[in-house]
């Protein structure tokens, strides 16, 4: 009983401890879609080695989705979708954005799982019938681009007939080829990380008929942290770049 | 003496107090939200349709999936004596405690096209259960069981067994005595596994999203409408909502009206 007295009390202290550990220090909450999870995360750490007394968190997650918590206000002083239209309403409909500036593209690709089972060699097969096609949802950006995709290459019909699941976003489908559940998935090129390559083959989508994403990043009104998110802005927009090369996106137009 | 008396039964008053604003506040708050004058329209759409007719076929079939495997376990559990009995009983509740998107992952583990079972079955017949509807079914059912098998265990502990002696002692075959005394005298407990593994079914989320996807009129179910919907129509989610909240609420003014012991 005391041991366990004991322990909840140093449990207390430590909680205590990460919560007010000095009153210089500040934190900035950044809502950044789930394709940007393995750049930003990298870019995050690197900002806070620059500035030692800034924490920045993350919460990763469908453009369509992070957006619909800002007009709910949900706490965030940074927003970075994977699609313009996410930023512009949270600038008509919620608190408003300032220092909006594009700072990222990417283009999109097929994935299938490395033993491909249901032999996937081009964007077309994904309308033959039986292939089991993974998309995120609509709303969500990376589902709305692979849709124009498919539109692009005139399959929507015959490929939308394959679809077999909705996912929540970008890392679901990337999740569901992973597991060698799905056939074939439409992602960013971007989601074909080193940890995944030998595990998914990427199948790239012709010029003519890809589509590509834009990332605009700004500081949300009202964020109360207005200068340490202004700085992080300027750090993805410069620095971050070249962590954003790495992994494989494409620098603004 | 009386004065800490009269203050512990203060505290006790505003906790109690305290602790029904904590359930019914949220209730009240998605009631306050519902955009009324667009609810209408919301649940007749054709998609709050099909997930709430698909959410009825997969809860009334994990309640029966759940029921049909659960009674034989329930019976040997209460029933015989077999070594290792405690660790089976555990290892079947474990599935009520069990974060639901951890039993997605081991049911793909299991049934998924690389899992043991769902391997072979894919390799061999060409079946694949992710993304169908019994995927569906059997992530309901993985949550639902343990409630059937708690519920008919607890009946068959209570009955009384010497009907079933008696019965048996005047040539009733065991298959007899089960349907003609056991099962009519357990009514009350199968009926009432069965609602609450279907209530417990229709609410299930984490386990079908990771083994049976989303996808409208197979596996979106109405807790992934809510879900999607919520991603891009916040009003349209609450209205939905609240058809899961009226249909939980019929589930326990059905269950406490005849099954549940008044106070």
């Amino acid at each position: 009983m005391r041991r366990a007295l004991a322990g909840m009390g140093t449990l207390v202290l430590l909680l205590v401890g990460c919560g007010g550990s000095g009153s210089e220090r500040s934190e900035i909450t950044v809502l950044a879609a789930a394709s940007l999870t393995g750049a930003f995360t990298r870019i995050g750490a690197d900002f806070e080695q620059v500035n030692p007394d800034v924490t920045v968190r993350f919460s990763f997650g469908p453009s369509d989705g992070l957006a619909t918590q800002i007009l709910e206000g949900a706490p965030a002083d940074v927003f970075a979708p994977a699609s313009p239209k996410y930023m512009d309403q949270v600038r008509s409909d919620g608190p408003g954005v300032t220092d909006q500036v594009e700072f990222a593209r990417n283009e999109l690709a097929v994935i299938v799982p490395s033993d491909n089972p249901a032999h996937v060699g081009s964007l077309d097969d994904l309308a033959r019938p039986g292939v089991k096609l993974v998309l995120a949802a609509v709303g969500v950006p990376a589902g709305d681009y692979a849709r124009g995709v498919l539109a692009n290459a005139g399959i929507q019909k015959g490929a939308l007939a394959n679809l077999v699941s909705n996912e929540e976003d970008v890392k679901g489908v990337v999740q569901k080829v992973l597991l060698g559940e799905a056939d074939a998935g439409i992602v960013y090129r971007t989601d074909v990380t080193p940890d995944i390559e030998v595990r998914v083959r990427e199948i790239s989508i012709p010029d003519g008929e890809n589509v590509i994403a834009t990332y605009p990043i700004a500081v949300i009104d009202g964020s109360g942290r207005t200068p340490v998110a202004g700085a992080f802005v300027r750090f993805v927009i410069g620095p971050g770049q070249a962590t954003l090369r790495t992994f494989g996106f494409l620098p603004p137009a | 003496m009386a004065a800490q008396k009269r203050t512990t039964s203060g505290v006790f008053v505003v906790l109690a107090i305290l602790g029904i604003a904590f359930v019914t506040l949220p209730l009240a708050g998605l009631i306050q939200r519902t955009p009324w004058s667009r609810a209408a329209d919301v649940l007749t759409s054709d998609s709050s349709l099909t997930a709430l007719r698909l959410s009825i076929v997969v809860a009334t079939s994990a309640a029966v999936l759940s029921l049909v495997l659960g009674f034989p376990m329930a019976w040997a559990l209460s029933r015989s004596s077999f070594p290792g009995r405690r660790v089976f009983r555990a290892l079947v509740i474990l599935p009520l405690v069990m974060p639901p998107v951890v039993g997605g992952v081991a049911l793909l583990a299991v049934f998924g096209r690389r899992g043991f079972l769902g391997a072979p079955l894919y390799d061999v017949l060409g079946v694949q259960l992710t993304f169908t509807t019994p995927a569906a079914v059997l992530a309901a059912a993985f949550v639902s069981f343990p409630l059937a098998v708690l519920v008919i265990e607890a009946g068959l502990r209570s009955l009384d067994a010497r009907l079933e002696e008696a019965a048996a002692s005047l040539g009733g075959s065991r298959w007899y005595v089960l349907r003609r005394v056991t099962l009519p005298m357990l009514a009350p407990q199968i009926a009432a596994a069965l609602v609450l593994c279907w209530a417990r079914a229709l609410g299930e989320f984490g386990a079908t999203i990771t083994f049976a996807g989303n996808l409208q009129g197979r596996t979106q179910t109405l807790p992934l409408a809510v879900f999607e919907r919520l991603q891009t129509d916040p009003d349209g989610a609450i209205a939905l909502s609240l058809l899961l909240v009226a249909l939980s609420l019929a589930v326990i003014v059905g269950l406490r009206e005849r099954f549940l012991p008044a106070p």
